[in-house]
Order: structure tokens, then C-alpha cells, then sequence
């Protein structure tokens, strides 16, 4: 391998892996556009849409990687198992909101943000209660396709990480449209400046806070299932690292942002496979987490700028 | 306070005899015993780490059905060192869990941990309590060199025993079958952050570098991340010609997964915290074939001569033993043979009679005579290695036959 088919290769691992940061991080920036709330249980949302999927899967007759589709069957049972894990998701979200977080809504302080971390460790211990704690082999019936870049020394991708793109870009761009240009969308702005003002004008704010958690926990679900089927496994621990860096990732874009979170998601995954290659893997987590405070000491607002209720 | 959880250990520790002793009713007057199971029993290692408590029950609860010890009933005491928040063992967890046995007076000695990094934490706990354990299965070489006798020896007798050798033995003599076997001319080495990985991968890497085997370089893993996918592109890049990786199954299973994916053709090696069921199971096949896994044993499972033990493992737990799972029996036999050596001379089993009996003592068990040097290593230093072959005749998760025996690592 040529220095330059190693970073283009390098380039390709990033941003696939920024693109899964980035749909999740856009969770994180959802809900706190609208509430300021800092949602924990958005990690092992994630997770659980993971498990989810794999249930679908394991319906369809789908064991490890030996049952592989082709054509139309694996279209099908993909495009199936991704809307039965957003929907699931989705839902799971607005139940946590429903119970756990708009009882609290009022309150001032961290209580709600301390309630999704609580809620966060009853789902992680569930899922480790009832599914075990060893890692799982996941089942994927996407063959392996892959072609390379110059050769056979060149770098590789492989067709699912174009699938990823594709499917992270179609559904970032769909939320993108949908909150520009949708009604519910304009509510959600609406009530991202100013949720009293929204009411007065007649905008049903719990809809939009429902939506919102749904639309976000959809987002998450989504994540989860390509995440599993990029890595082959998942676990009921996945949630916390692959999280915080998203949570990272929405931060470093400006949290409330949605392009923001798009762009942090990416740049995360970036600055993990280039430093993995030119630094050391065992030095990611302090790079990244170093940019992360010098973003925040030079632009407190992150680099889109924050989106938030303004607190009047 | 001290006297408080005292009297209430005490009044818990009869109470459960009570409970226990009373529907054997001949063996109601028994005085019992309780020996300690430290292992991670629900974390990513949980397949390997129940195999091997199984194995430690099969040991107490056959002495007790041929009343090995007379007059006394051997009772386990099992505990977690898994943690949800760590997905593996938890040293803190391991630490909390030695004090609640150095706290139960009728706890003579204990079995486990199955991580270095747990031992870590144990023994220096276990030393002032003056409680012997004996591992299975961890096999960092800190926990007995007489270099950290102040760290881990501070009662200034040794406490921990072990019936696997150690990494000091396990490490090298993997790289030697590295340089010597597989004729290996560059690597790259990796681990994983824990005791035992960082302390395995630094063994092999020395030896290997003394061996000429060219190290291209070495990498640390975060376990509870998932990408490993940037390190190995670096590793395909530089043309290693093999990897070896320290540590256990959390990042062994993603690391094999990626592994199988980008640099599928070379020679990659693992110590004994790969030599698991979860690594079968959670890598899968065909990603898991080709791996070679040192054990810091000798092979066994497959030996004729325990046959009859190996059904009986079967018949009771549903499923095939490995090798550690007779580690954990052999340390059985250990203790009951001390306690056994205590009770001929007259004398009433405590801490430090079961100690200094386990210390001076030879015992048959299944895999041959064990003894102890002054350290508390054993004396045979044998490093088997397997290669994982599918054979699809059997469960994916099955040890005994999808780790293939290619025999012993030559040693240095």
C-alpha cells in the first residue's frame, strides 16, 4: 500500500464510522434543541435497537454470517428490519419521555438529566439481565462485497460502507427536510426559541416533544442496526462508548444543531482512524477529547453555533 | 464496627449451616467449611469463567459425596467480579468481593480469580486476612514475584497459589512457536489495557524480539470501544507477517472479527484469556479459524485417562469441560488435601494450617502431581497451544473440539 492509498483507506474507515456518530449524535441534538435536556438514554436506546434488529433478523432465519442474501430477498429483509427498529425505537423514546421525563418537566436543575442516566442503566441492565453480557455474533446476511481503489494493494471499500453512507445521508437529509420545511418541523423550531411563545400561538408542545424523542430515538435505532451489522457484534455495553462520542460529536458541532451534528459526527470518526494509523489507537480517546476542549475554549458554542431555548 | 460485621457474619454464616446441615440430618453434626469462588461469572468472559466454576463445584461436591473430609462439609461461596458498568471483570468488584471472604471466618481458602487484574486487587486483601486462593487461571507474573512480596505478600507468606504456570512462561513460549513453528519473520503486537494482556503481550513481545522475530510495532486496544478497523489497516500496511494479541475476550472478539476482515491470510496468536467459548461463540465462524491460543496448562481434555471425569462434567453441567475447568478441580483437590492433612494430625483446620499444608504439600490431581515453589508458582511449566479449527460436528461453543491441540510451546 502506497502512503496515500493508506490514508484514502484511512479516510474510508473514518467516515464510516462518523457517518454511525453522526446519526446518533443527532438524537442528542434533537431533544436538546427543544427541552436543553441532555438525554443519557439515548445511549442504550442505541443499544436496544441493536438487540431489536437482531430479534428481526434472528425471525427471518438470519444466524451469524453463513445465511447470506442476495437481490431483492436482502433489500427486503433489510429495508423490514430497518423500519421495524426505527419504529420500535421510536416508540421506546416516546415512552421514556412520556414516563420518565415529562413528570419532570417543570422542574428546574439536573433532575431530568439524572433521570436519563437512570433510565439509561435500567435499560442496559435489562438487556444484560435477560440477553447475558457475552458479546454476540451478529447475524448479517449482507455478503461481502467490496472492490478497491487502485489495485489489488489499494485501498478497499466495502459496498456496506457505501450503504451506510447512503442510508446515514438519506436519513439526515430526510430530518434536515423534515424540519425545515414540514409543519411539525416549523413547530419544532418554533418551539426550539421559545416554547411559551409556541404555545400562545397554538402549537401543541407536547406533540412536538413527543416527535422529537421519536424521531430522534428512530435515528438511534437506525444507528444501532448498521452499527451491528459493521461490526458483526453487539453487546449490551455497546451504548456508553459509542455514545459519548457521539454525545462528543453533537457537542463539538454545537448541540441543537443539526448540521452540526452531521459535520462533529464525521470529524470524530476521522480524528479515531487517522490517529489509530499515524498516532496510536491507545492516544484516540485523549485527541479526541482534546479538540473537543479547545473547540469548546475558542468557540464556547461549538463550531455551528448552539441552538437553544432562549431562556428569557 | 469491625465487631459488628463480625457477630453478623457469625450469626449469617450459622444460620446458613443450619439451613444447609439440617436435611442431610447424619450430617447435621458435620462442622463445615466454605471455600471461595471468585470468578466473572455474567461479564464478556462468562462462558470460560462458569466452565471453570463448574469445574470447582464438581470438586467440592464430589468430595462430599465420598465424605473425602470426615467430620466436615465443604460448602461454596460464589461471587461475581463482573460488573455491568465494566462488560468484564471489575477489579474494584474482585477487591469488595475479597473482603467479604477474608470477613467469614469459616471461608479456609477459595478458587479463582480468573483475570490477572482481579488478582491484583485480591491478593493484597487475601494476604492480610491470610486467606490462600488458588487460581486457575490468572496467570500474571506480578502476583508471585517475590520482587512485589510487599504489594501482594504483605502478611509475608505467600497466599496465592496457582495450578496454571504463568505468563512469565506462557508469553515466551509462544513466541517461540511464533519464530520456531510458524517460522515467523515480523509481527505487530497488540493488547488490551488490562493486567494480564499488557503483562502477556510485554512477555511475548521480549522474547520474540530475542527470538529475531522483527516487531513492527505495538498498540494498545480500548476493549469497550468498537473500531479496531484504523489499527489493522496500520498493521496490513507495514506487511506484518503476524499478529499477537494480549487479552480477553471483550476486544479479543471484535479484534478477531476485524482481524478475519482485513488481514485475513497471516498467523495471529493469543494467550490464554482467548482460549474461551465467548471468543467461539461471539467471533463466530469462518473469523474465529487459524487463531493459535497459548493455554498455561497442560492439555488434558482430550486425555484418555480422564474420560470417566470428563462424562461426569458432562452429565452434571450439560456441556464439555476445558482445560481450566480441571485447573479449578486440581485446585480443589488442593485444598481438600491440605484441609485432609490438618485433620490426620490432629489438628483443627484454620487459615494458616490449610496455608502452610497447601505451601509444603504434593498432590495427586488430574493433571499429574502439583506442587509449589516458595513463591506459590507451581512447579511444571508446560504452555499448550491450540489452533481454532471448526468442526462443525460439534456447537460453535464448544472448547474441547473447536480448539484444536497442536501441541506444547517449546520452551526457552
Amino acid at each position: 500500500m502506497t502512503p496515500f492509498d493508506l490514508l484514502l483507506q484511512q479516510l474510508i474507515n473514518g467516515l464510516s464510522l462518523g457517518a454511525m456518530y453522526a446519526l446518533l449524535a443527532l438524537g442528542f441534538t434533537i431533544v436538546y434543541g427543544i427541552l436543553e435536556l441532555i438525554n443519557f438514554s439515548h445511549f442504550n436506546v442505541f443499544m436496544v435497537g441493536s438487540f431489536i434488529a437482531m430479534g428481526v433478523l434472528h425471525l427471518f432465519g438470519i444466524e451469524g454470517q453463513s445465511v447470506l442474501l442476495h437481490g431483492l430477498p436482502l433489500v427486503g429483509v433489510l429495508l423490514v428490519v430497518l423500519v421495524v427498529t426505527m419504529i420500535a425505537c421510536g416508540f421506546l423514546g416516546v415512552i421514556i419521555e412520556r414516563f420518565a421525563l415529562r413528570p419532570l418537566r417543570g422542574v428546574k436543575g439536573p433532575m431530568a438529566m439524572i433521570t436519563t442516566i437512570g433510565v439509561s442503566y435500567i435499560l442496559s441492565n435489562v438487556v444484560l439481565l435477560t440477553q447475558g453480557a457475552n458479546e454476540k455474533n451478529y447475524p448479517n446476511p449482507i455478503p461481502h462485497w467490496s472492490f478497491y481503489i487502485g489495485g489489488i494493494n489499494g485501498a478497499r471499500i466495502t459496498v456496506f460502507q457505501i450503504l451506510i453512507w447512503v442510508i446515514s445521508t438519506l436519513l439526515m437529509g430526510g430530518l434536515f427536510w423534515f424540519v425545515q420545511r414540514s409543519r411539525l418541523g416549523k413547530a419544532m423550531r418554533a418551539t426550539a426559541q421559545d416554547p411559551d411563545a409556541a404555545l400562545m400561538m397554538g402549537v401543541e408542545v407536547n406533540r412536538v416533544i413527543m416527535t422529537a424523542f421519536f424521531m430522534g430515538s428512530a435515528l438511534a435505532g437506525a444507528a444501532g442496526l448498521i452499527f451491528s451489522l459493521y461490526y458483526n457484534f453487539t453487546s449490551f455495553g455497546i451504548g456508553f462508548s459509542a455514545g459519548l462520542r457521539a454525545f462528543t460529536a453533537a457537542v463539538l458541532g454545537g448541540i441543537g444543531n443539526i448540521p452540526g451534528a452531521m459535520v462533529g459526527g464525521i470529524i470524530i470518526g476521522l480524528i479515531e482512524s487517522l490517529a489509530g494509523q499515524y498516532i496510536a489507537v491507545k492516544w484516540a480517546d485523549v485527541i479526541i477529547f482534546s479538540i473537543l476542549v479547545l473547540v469548546l475554549i475558542c468557540r464556547p458554542a461549538g463550531l455551528f453555533g448552539r441552538l437553544a431555548p432562549t431562556k428569557s | 464496627m469491625l465487631k459488628r460485621r463480625f457477630l453478623a457474619s457469625l450469626i449469617a454464616a450459622t444460620a446458613l449451616t443450619a439451613v444447609v446441615g439440617l436435611p442431610h440430618g447424619a450430617q447435621a453434626a458435620d462442622k463445615t467449611i466454605i471455600i471461595g469462588i471468585n470468578l466473572p461469572i455474567t461479564g464478556g468472559d462468562a462462558a470460560g469463567a462458569k466452565r471453570i466454576m463448574n469445574g470447582a463445584l464438581l470438586g467440592i461436591s464430589m468430595a462430599n459425596d465420598s465424605k473425602a473430609v470426615p467430620g466436615y462439609t465443604l460448602k461454596p461461596m460464589v461471587l461475581n467480579d463482573a460488573t455491568p458498568t465494566a462488560g468484564q471483570y471489575d477489579p474494584a468488584q474482585a477487591a469488595t468481593n475479597a473482603r467479604k471472604m477474608v470477613s467469614n471466618e469459616k471461608v479456609l481458602a477459595a478458587i479463582g480469580p480468573e483475570m490477572s487484574g482481579s488478582a491484583k486487587a485480591m491478593v493484597p486483601i487475601l494476604s492480610e486476612g491470610n486467606l490462600t486462593m488458588i487460581t486457575p487461571a490468572a496467570t500474571n507474573p506480578d502476583l508471585t514475584n517475590p520482587q512485589f512480596a510487599a504489594q501482594y505478600m504483605p502478611g509475608g507468606k505467600p497466599v496465592f497459589f496457582r495450578t496454571v504456570t504463568t505468563d512469565a512462561f506462557q508469553g515466551p513460549n509462544m513466541a517461540n512457536y511464533f519464530a520456531e513453528t510458524l517460522k515467523v519473520k515480523s509481527i505487530y503486537v497488540l493488547d488490551d489495557s488490562g493486567a494480564y494482556g499488557v503483562g502477556l503481550a510485554d512477555a511475548f513481545q521480549k522474547q520474540a524480539a530475542a527470538q529475531g522475530i522483527k516487531v513492527l510495532g505495538r498498540d494498545r486496544l480500548d476493549p469497550t470501544a468498537a473500531d479496531y478497523s484504523s489499527i489493522l489497516t496500520k498493521v496490513k500496511s507495514l506487511g506484518a507477517e503476524a499478529l499477537y494479541f494480549g487479552g480477553v475476550a471483550q476486544a479479543g472478539v471484535k479484534l478477531v472479527k476485524q482481524a478475519y476482515d482485513i488481514v485475513p491470510n497471516i498467523p495471529k496468536g493469543a494467550g490464554d484469556g482467548m482460549y474461551s467459548p465467548d471468543v467461539l461463540t461471539g467471533a463466530g465462524f469462518p473469523a474465529a479459524e487459524g487463531w493459535y491460543i497459548s493455554n498455561a496448562s497442560p492439555h488434558l481434555t482430550d486425555d484418555t485417562k480422564l474420560s470417566q471425569w470428563i462424562g461426569d462434567y458432562q452429565s452434571k453441567f450439560n456441556e464439555s469441560p476445558d482445560d481450566y475447568a480441571i485447573t479449578a478441580f486440581d485446585g480443589v483437590q488442593v485444598i481438600i488435601a491440605a484441609i485432609n492433612k490438618v485433620v490426620a494430625s490432629g489438628g483443627t483446620p484454620d487459615r494458616e494450617s490449610v496455608r502452610a499444608a497447601i505451601a509444603s504439600g504434593t498432590v495427586p490431581t488430574l493433571q499429574g502431581a502439583v506442587s509449589f515453589d516458595k513463591n506459590g508458582d507451581i512447579t511444571q511449566r508446560i504452555v499448550s497451544v491450540f489452533r481454532i479449527t471448526h468442526d462443525p460436528k460439534f456447537p460453535d461453543g464448544d472448547p474441547q473440539h473447536q480448539f484444536k491441540f497442536v501441541g506444547n510451546a517449546p520452551q526457552s
